[in-house]
């Protein structure tokens, strides 16, 4: 299932993390670090193939005052787009 | 181990000459100290001995699981081209990176948020990569033990190829290493008059193993747990009202449980400074701060573990302080 980006600008992430074959929580910490390198308003792509992080992401997201823009589940992998917030 | 002595001066263990530091690890016929604590708990009625456990060659008590951890894992023919992942709050760390790597592999921790900065740069002097974590890492499953989930997880992923974990919160040889060292040490160093054990339940692998020892040599004997208050600043402790309880902790062997918040355990480390030039570590203070409740009602010999020396929490210390010692103009 596909969540659309709220608005119809196009996305072009400042950097990209792939997480394939990572159980989580090593996604959420990976992108936790990597979230730390960007400036805010800046956008991440994460890819992961572990099932559990269609809920880690978001709640670690909204734990860190970041936002998911889009989650795509693909079946065997999951990509999403996350924008660094301004209190991280 | 393989070493290779000098001619003439090979390892002697009553000249305290040794060709491998590894050789230094204690047994019964090498066990670290047993101190009287003599001050702060006064005899009357009850006895305390700490057991410094701080003398041991990479500065812990951690060095006995560690060293049993690892020779395990070599046993079993798992550590071969593999580094070794474990979550550890410092001193299990600190021994399994020396261990690690005079075994010729390299260890990577995954340490919890908190854990005093003198720690980690130990870690990363002996070669290992530290990865500092949130003890609320998992936020949909918050377990609490963030470091324990991802070194699990580390272990895990990607096939397992290159770590094997050490897991000491579920490893027996963990409990090993207490019930085939420390215990006989404590048995043979009272002559069998212990009568009280206290130790802080951690990993568990101390009071499980020495509790099973000792309950074995006298049932009556009574073993004591230490468990430190909710979000507590005693690293190594855990306090099961926030922490999963370590799968290596056997209930049959504790008698007893006794909590200790951090002021009482600070207070009580600050006295062991200077009433008994102890240099101890602040989970020493809440086990001897335990042992000073117990001695309002008991009596006999007490052992109390002193897991580690106070060199490694100067910070710590340092905020506690505040300005005292300080010259005041």
């Amino acid at each position: 299932m596909t969540q659309s980006p709220p608005t119809q600008r196009e996305i072009t992430p400042a950097d990209s993390l792939d997480c394939s074959g990572l159980l989580c929580p090593l996604p959420v910490y990976k992108t936790a670090l990597a979230l730390g390198n960007l400036q805010p308003g800046e956008v991440l792509e994460l890819i992961t193939t572990d099932p559990g992080a269609l809920e880690d992401i978001p709640a670690m997201a909204r734990q860190r005052g970041d936002t998911v823009l889009a989650s795509e589940d693909r079946g065997s992998s999951q990509r999403f787009l996350i924008e660094k917030g301004t209190q991280t | 181990m393989t070493t290779t002595a000098i001619p003439g001066l090979r390892t002697d263990r009553a000249a305290r000459r040794f060709d491998d530091i590894r050789e230094l690890l204690p047994d019964v016929h090498n066990p670290t100290p047993l101190v009287r604590v003599r001050h702060v708990v006064p005899d009357a009625g009850l006895s305390l001995f700490l057991k410094l456990e701080w003398l041991n060659p990479f500065g812990s008590i951690k060095d006995r699981a560690a060293a049993a951890m690892l020779a395990g894992l070599e046993d079993r023919g798992e550590l071969a081209g593999r580094e070794v992942v474990e979550a550890s709050s410092g001193n299990t760390a600190i021994a399994l990176a020396a261990l690690a790597a005079l075994a010729g592999s390299r260890l990577t921790v995954t340490i919890p948020d908190g854990v005093p900065e003198e720690k980690k740069v130990l870690l990363r002097m002996l070669g290992a990569e530290v990865w500092e974590t949130p003890d609320d890492l998992c936020p949909v499953d918050h377990p609490k033990d963030g470091a324990i989930a991802l070194a699990r997880s580390l272990a895990a992923s990607a096939g397992g190829e290159r770590f094997v974990a050490t897991n000491q919160y579920e490893n027996e040889d963990n409990v090993r290493a207490h019930y085939e060292t420390t215990g006989p040490e404590i048995w043979r160093q009272t002559e069998g008059r212990v009568r009280y054990f206290l130790a802080g339940f951690g990993t568990c692998g101390t009071i499980t193993g020495v509790g099973r020892y000792l309950k074995e040599q006298d049932s009556s004997i009574q073993i004591i747990g230490i468990e430190p208050q909710r979000g507590h600043r005693l690293p190594g402790l855990k306090s099961f009202q926030e922490a999963k309880q370590p799968t290596i902790l056997d209930w049959d062997v504790v008698d007893e449980v006794i909590g200790v918040d951090d002021e009482a355990a600070y207070a009580t480390t600050k006295r062991l400074f200077r009433e008994e030039g102890l240099i101890v570590g602040p989970s020493t203070g809440a086990i001897v701060h335990a042992a000073s409740l117990l001695g309002e009602e008991h009596s006999g010999i007490a052992v109390g573990v002193s897991p580690d020396g106070g060199n490694k929490y100067a910070s710590y210390f340092a905020e506690i302080l505040g300005d005292e010692g300080l010259p005041q103009i």
